[in-house]
Order: structure tokens, then sequence, then C-alpha cells
């Protein structure tokens, strides 16, 4: 295991020399001058320019602004943005934000994803069943942009039962809105490739078999359906955390929440190369380890892939 | 930051108020019981810094008036000059040497005497390229400006240059000093209301990094409570203030939302006092609130701009075709709170007139002939437009059409980030027309026509270039007596009308709202100021 481990953490570096240049890459060739971002319309004159310009290398090569923004970033120093504000300061500020709204939204997700997946597949074409069926579909065809706003009139500006936007109400009651909403999104890829993951399993030739030595109902869901239905849905669940980064960009733009989705938004906006790589790599660096945490979490399940 | 217009003049800008408004019962939150508090909404990404000095843009400024006071303001219900800090402002006769004298007696919130070492520097160290603050450019009007921040070729780093001061300020005694400029300019005075002139205490000038989140000003507020990231900002009235005009709130909270529509909904929910009207709601906001919404006009102008540098724009009369091509009634209405330009000023100056623009009427049949010529025009007329604003491309559409329907000519579109098109226009490499907008920094129409007009201006968007109008803006710029003054730069308006490198097209109004509790402050020479607000 400790072997298995290592060698996984190995083959990430390149991957992720790869990926942040990329970013670096992307940011860089965006068009534009981050500088002018900036300013509005308003005339910054060349001496500020030129100042600017020097202190963020922004007129070396590519090559070296990348090399640079990796050396700060190992060596912990920070620094500001463009606009002046304090990078380290930011990340205290907004990891803990992002987890928080993360981790509650994925328990939403997965929580009503599983119970609504597995019912519908042990009650097929039931009224439950139709019911998942036609709600995913709506979900899947309202944009998220439009039920965010739509959850943030309704239940905070028109029936105030909960903050319209911020932190300042404290955890859990400011997430709450949000999480929910981004559950909502997401839960029902989860619901349904749970339902149809049972379904199969449930018709498989190995579940005939195990009815036809006389074992119990009980035993063939316990025992043989559930751990063979769950492998594709653990592997979703790892895909569906890398991507609630991509979610908290919209969540946390639309309900203020100092997170991290916010300041990549922003930085995006201003051409922030060094901030967009440093968060990429903070994505990067959680994508490898769940995908670690997904991988021994089927070995537990499933003992084929153990020795794989 | 707010795009398209420039907007640091809002907060200092002249305003038309177009409407009244009743006292309805939305709801405000009223905490802290008797004493008089508000919570005020800004609409963009938080600020990371509280320094006059380094600010140009709305937001900042917001913020930065409550704690900084500046040398002189506008009074609201005269619109004339009055002292705030200063005792009195003179011009010599010539207007090129200004003498500055402050009066006793003020301190910064950490009991220091404000002197005028203060001011010379704070001015000098802005005036510093190196120091990378925003308002260095304000500076340039100062003798020994180009010596702190010679010309460098892009691309190139700035040569160090040892010189820390301009030659042209000098400290006279405690509270008096002088400004020397390079060339005379009569309107000195009324851009001392600039609060990017704002003094730093000498601890702050020292280390202005240490003090980012903990400002020591000289205004009406000061911070009440540690402002960490991710904070909302808490002021409190300042019992050293002792300024003329000093708001009526004892406490003030500004929060932050960067996304408008968000902020919007914080108002309707009753958790914030004072708002802006984004553009998504202002077809929506009067039956919102409706007992609490203010409008006024934005103290700004918008433009369609030629590009100077491509030859087939060159002919004033094809851009008196195109002027007389658009629809700007239809326009204004698309764009909502909007009215017809006529002129190259904001209609609130000094000295706009009304009828100042003879190619502003829409004549497609005279447009035509203008056309004809002129000599038609040959390919597309390309019009570029902003992705990153909402409009930006039904906007560029409604143009393109009035165009293309009314002279015959093939339009197409191109869209591109604002700082991309900013960069392509400063380089001279951008093809075909554009969407500028303009606020004044102080209420002048001389702020309107030297940024944007003058050869080489801050704001010249379009590369226009004509000694004849440099020659009268100057000549105004010399002129000590006002009204004479005013004449001279509206003739200078009409030389730019003439040439058209410009196209007015509209003069936005802004809405707010604002909770029961408050009544913000509406004057048409200052705009709406929720700092201001009564209470009720």
């Amino acid at each position: 295991m400790i072997r298995f481990v290592l060698r996984r953490i190995l083959a990430a570096i390149p991957i992720g020399l790869i990926v942040t240049l990329g970013v670096f890459a992307l940011v860089f060739a965006m068009p534009g001058d981050p500088l002018r971002e900036l300013a509005g319309d308003k005339p910054i004159p060349a001496a500020v320019l030129a100042a600017k310009r020097a202190q963020f290398h922004l007129d070396d090569p590519f090559i070296v602004q990348y090399l640079l923004s990796m050396k700060d970033m190992f060596t912990g120093h920070f620094g500001t943005t463009f606009g002046g504000g304090d990078i380290a300061d930011q990340l205290r500020l907004r990891i803990p934000v992002t987890l928080k709204l993360a981790t509650m939204s994925l328990a939403f997700q997965w929580i009503a994803g599983l119970l609504f997946g597995l019912y519908a597949g042990f009650r097929r074409n039931g009224v439950v069943d139709r019911m998942l069926l036609l709600s995913t579909l709506v979900v899947l065809a309202v944009p998220g942009l439009v039920l965010y706003f739509a959850g943030q009139f309704l239940f905070g500006v028109q029936l105030k039962w909960l903050p319209v936007s911020g932190t300042s109400d404290g955890y859990p009651l400011a997430y709450l809105l949000p999480a929910t909403c981004i559950a909502i999104t997401g839960f029902a890829g989860m619901a349904r490739l749970t339902r149809t993951s049972i379904v199969d399993t449930a018709n498989a030739d190995f579940v005939k078999t195990a009815r036809a030595k006389g074992l119990g109902e009980q035993r063939i869901l316990w025992h043989h359906v559930l751990p063979n239905a769950l492998l594709p849905v653990v592997t979703l669940m790892g895909i569906d955390f890398a991507g609630i980064f991509a979610g908290a960009v919209l969540a946390e733009s639309i309900f203020n929440l100092p997170g991290l989705g916010q300041f990549l938004f922003q930085s995006i906006r201003f051409h922030e190369g060094g901030v967009v790589v440093l968060l990429s790599t903070l994505a990067f660096v959680m994508f490898i380890a769940i995908n670690l945490v997904v991988d021994i979490v089927y070995g537990l399940i499933d003992p084929r892939v153990r020795n794989v | 930051m707010r795009r398209v217009t420039g907007v640091v003049g809002v907060a200092l800008g002249l305003a038309l108020v177009l409407s009244s408004c009743g006292d309805g019962k939305s709801s405000g939150d009223g905490a802290g019981g008797g004493t008089k508090s508000e919570v005020i909404a800004i609409a963009a990404d938080p600020l990371d810094y509280i320094n006059p000095l380094n600010e140009n843009g709305s937001p900042g400024i917001q913020v930065a008036q409550a704690v900084f006071a500046p040398l002189v303001a506008t009074d609201p219900n005269t619109g004339k000059t009055v002292n705030v800090m200063a005792e009195s402002v003179t011009p010599d006769k010539t207007s090129q040497t200004w003498t500055i004298k402050l009066k006793s007696g003020n301190t910064f919130q950490n009991g220091q005497a404000l002197t005028a070492k203060d001011y010379v520097d704070s001015w000098n160290l802005t005036a510093q390229g190196s120091t990378a603050w925003k308002n260095n450019g304000f500076f340039s009007k100062v003798e020994g400006y180009d010596a702190m921040n010679p010309e460098t070729p892009d691309g190139a780093t700035p040569k160090p240059t040892s010189v820390k001061t301009l030659t042209g300020l000098k400290q006279i005694d405690d509270l008096t000093f002088s400004v020397k400029l390079k060339v005379p300019f009569s309107q000195f005075g009324l851009t001392l209301q600039y609060l990017g002139l704002a003094p730093l205490p000498e601890e702050v000038r020292k280390s202005p990094d240490t003090y980012k989140r903990k400002p020591i000003g000289n205004g009406a507020y000061k911070l009440d409570a540690t402002w960490n990231p991710g904070d909302d900002i808490k002021l409190a009235k300042w019992d050293g203030y002792k300024g003329p005009n000093a708001p009526e709130a004892d406490a003030i909270t500004f929060r932050f939302i960067p996304n408008a529509d968000t902020a919007y909904n914080e108002f309707l929910a009753g958790n914030v006092d004072f708002v802006d009207v984004p553009p998504t709601k202002i077809k929506t906001f009067k039956t919102d609130a409706p007992d609490g919404w203010v409008t006024a006009t934005s103290s700004g102008a918008n433009y369609l701009t030629m590009p100077a540098w491509d030859p087939r724009y060159k002919n004033p009369k094809l851009r008196h075709a195109f002027s007389m091509a658009i629809d700007r009634k239809a326009f204004a209405d698309l764009v909502g709170l909007s009215t017809p330009s006529n002129g190259l000023i904001s209609p609130d100056m000094d000295g706009y007139r009304a009828d100042a623009c003879k190619f502003c009427n829409f004549d497609p049949t005279a447009a035509k002939q203008l056309l004809a010529d002129a000599g038609g025009f040959s390919g597309a007329v390309n019009i570029n437009y902003n992705t990153t604003s909402a409009t930006g491309q039904i906007f560029a559409e409604a143009i393109g059409n009035m165009i293309r329907q009314n002279l015959g000519l093939e339009v197409k579109y191109t869209g591109k980030q604002g700082s991309e098109i900013t960069q392509l226009a400063d380089t001279r490499k951008l093809d075909g027309l554009r969407f500028s907008g303009w606020g004044h920094d102080y209420p002048s129409i001389e702020d309107y026509l030297t940024p944007m007009f003058k050869s080489n201006g801050d704001a010249n968007f379009s590369g226009y270039n004509n000694p004849a109008l440099d020659k009268v803006l100057a000549q105004g710029d010399a002129e000590p007596n006002p009204e004479k003054a005013i004449a001279l730069y509206q003739q200078a308006e009409d030389i730019a009308l003439e040439d058209m490198p410009l196209i007015p097209l509209y003069a936005k109004q802004n809405a707010y709202l604002h909770s029961a509790k408050i009544m913000p402050r509406v004057s048409k020479f200052t705009g709406v100021q929720a700092l201001y607000s009564t209470f009720k």
C-alpha cells in the first residue's frame, strides 16, 4: 500500500508541472494588459505602469515569470496581487470558506443522490423512480445561475429564512443556501448513476446465481449488489469533489462568500498569473489526493483492484 | 472598478436630480438603536487598502471620503467651492503659482497636527513613479514632475532617478505652501477638491504598507474596528474633525458585495440601507422600491470614438454623417435612464450648452448627403465592443444597425476585453469604432476637453490632434477670469465638434435605492451621496 501511494505521488509531479505551466501560459496569453484592468478608464501614468511592471516582473520572458512565481509559491512568499492585496491574507481568509462550502454541499449532494438513487433502483418504475427521473431532468435543464438567484430571492429576500449573502451569519447558517443550491445542481447525476448501477447489478448473472443458491434478499442486497453497484458511484464522488471548485466559483460570486472560487474569478479577470497558478496548484494537489483516496476506497470495496 | 465611464467624478461631480422620493416603509436594519448608523453596499471587490493617494476608482474613493478630508469642496447647495482644510487658495496674476494656506488647529486621527509639510511630503511621495500610486499623474502639471518621472520608451525599465521632490512644491511656513505649475492653469483651484490630494501623516508616509488596513486620516470618520480581509469596513464618527459639513451618521458600515444583483437583493431583504441600481434592474427598480429610489445624472458623458489613425475615417464630413445617422433618442431609450447628448461635456457642468452640436440631430437624408460629399466609405465599418460588459454587444449592434440602414454601409462587430481595446487604441492599432466614456475629476468643463481632445491628452482615446484647439485650451488655462475662461473652453468644444473625433451619444443617470431610515444627500452639484444622509 505504501509503495502504491508513493508511486502515485511521484507520478503526479511531472503532471503538476505540465498543468501549472499550461495554466500560466493560458493566463499569459490572455489578451489585454493586466495593469490596465486595474485602471478602468482612467489613464495610469507611464512612470507608474513601468514601476508596477518591474515590481511584478511583467516585462520578463514567460518562462522567467513562471519560474519566479513557482519559486514564490514553494518558498511561501506569496507577495501581493497587482491591486496591492496580500495574497497570504487572502488564502487564510478563503481556504476555510471554500472548505466549509464544499464539504457541506458534497454531504447534501451525496446523501440525497445515494438515497434517491438506491430507493429508485430497488423500486424500479415506482412513483419515486418516476419523480426522480422528472426532477433530475428539470435540474439538469436549469442553469446554475438561474437556480442560485431564484433560491436567493425566494429564501433570502422573500421568505427571509436564510441570509441573502455573505458570511456574517457564520457557519452553518450562512452556507446552507449556497450549499443546497450547489447540491441540487450536483445531485441529479449522482442519483441517476446510482439508480442505473443498482438496476444493472441487480440483473447481473452473479445475482441470479446467488438467488438460485437460495440466499436471502437482504444478504444478496448487502453482500452482492451494493458493493458492485457502488464502484462507479465512488468514482463519480471523486470527480464531484474535484468539480466542486467549479461550482464554487459561481456560488461564491452570487452568494458573496469570500472563498477560493471568488478569488480565482477575480484573479482571472485581472490576469493575475501568479495567483491563478497558485490556486490551480492547490486544486491540482487536492485532485491528486482525492484520486488517491478513491483508489484506496476501491481496493477496500473490491478485492480485485488491490493488486493492480 | 467599474468600467465604461470614468467614475472618479461620481464622488465629486455635479448632478441633476430628476426625481424626488417619498418616505415609504422599506426596511433598514436599525442596528445600534439610538445611534444614527447606516450600512452602505458597494458592488465591487473588497478594498485591499484605504489610501486616497493610490485610489482613483469609485469604491475606494467612497470610503476614503469618509476617512479623509480634501483641501476644498463643492458646496452642495450653491455649487461654489468652499474651503475645508484650506484657509485660502490664492493664485498669482498668471495663475501659474498657487499659494495654499491651511486652517490652524486641524490634526490627523493620531493626534498629530496637520501641517503644510504633510501635504508637500505626501504629494512628493505620490509624484514619484517608483511609489507606483495611481494619482501620480495628477502632479504632472507641477514643475519638476518630468525630472522625477523621466520618459522611458515602451517596454524599457524606467531609469532610477534620484530626484525625490517636485521643484514646484515649496513649504513657506507651518501652514502655508506654494505650488508652481509648468504652465498657467486657471482651473487649478478647482482641482484641489480631488481627494487624491489628501495628506498622509508622517508615520504612514514612512511605511505605507504597514498602514494599508489601518488608515490614519483627517476626515470626519475613523476606523472603528480592526479591518481584516473579508470584513466590512466599520467607521465611527471622529470627534477631532473640525471642518465644515460633517455628515450626520454616527456610524457607517461599508459592505462590499462584488455581484451587483446580489447587493440589490441584500437591499430588498432589508439588510443594507443604500445600494446602486445595477444595469439589470433599470426596468424594475421603481416597482421594487416604490418609496425609496433616487436618480441623478452621473456626471459623465458617453461617446462613439473614431480612430484618427485610420485614413478612411479622416474626413470630418464622414464623421458628421455617422453622427446624423444615429437616432440618439432611440439609443438612449435602449440604454435606459439616459438622455441623448448634444455636446461633448456632461449636461450638469458650468459652461454646458444644450445646442453645442450642429451635427447631432437624427437626419438620415442629410447623413447620406454628407457621406456622398465625403466620397463614401470603403470596406466595412468595424465596431468594437467590450465583452466584459453585459450590454456591450447589444449597444454595438444598435449603433451598427443605424449606420447600416441609414448610410447603406457594411458593418461588422468585434468583441474584446475592455483592457485589450484600450491597449490597441493607445498603440493606435485598433480597427474601427469603439465606445468610450468620461467622468470628470473636478467640476470644470476643462476636465472634459483637456484629457480627451488635447494632443497627447491623458484620455485622448481617438488619437486626435489639432493645434488650433490646443492653443485655445492654453488660452483658457491662462485666463484668470472664470467667465472668460469658460468662453474659451467652449471655443475648444466647438472645434472638437467640428472635427468630431468623438461622436456624442448619451448622458446616463445613476439610480440608487435607500431605506426608509435615511435620505441620502441629493444635490445637482454633488450628485447622490449616502455618506451625507439625513436620518429620519
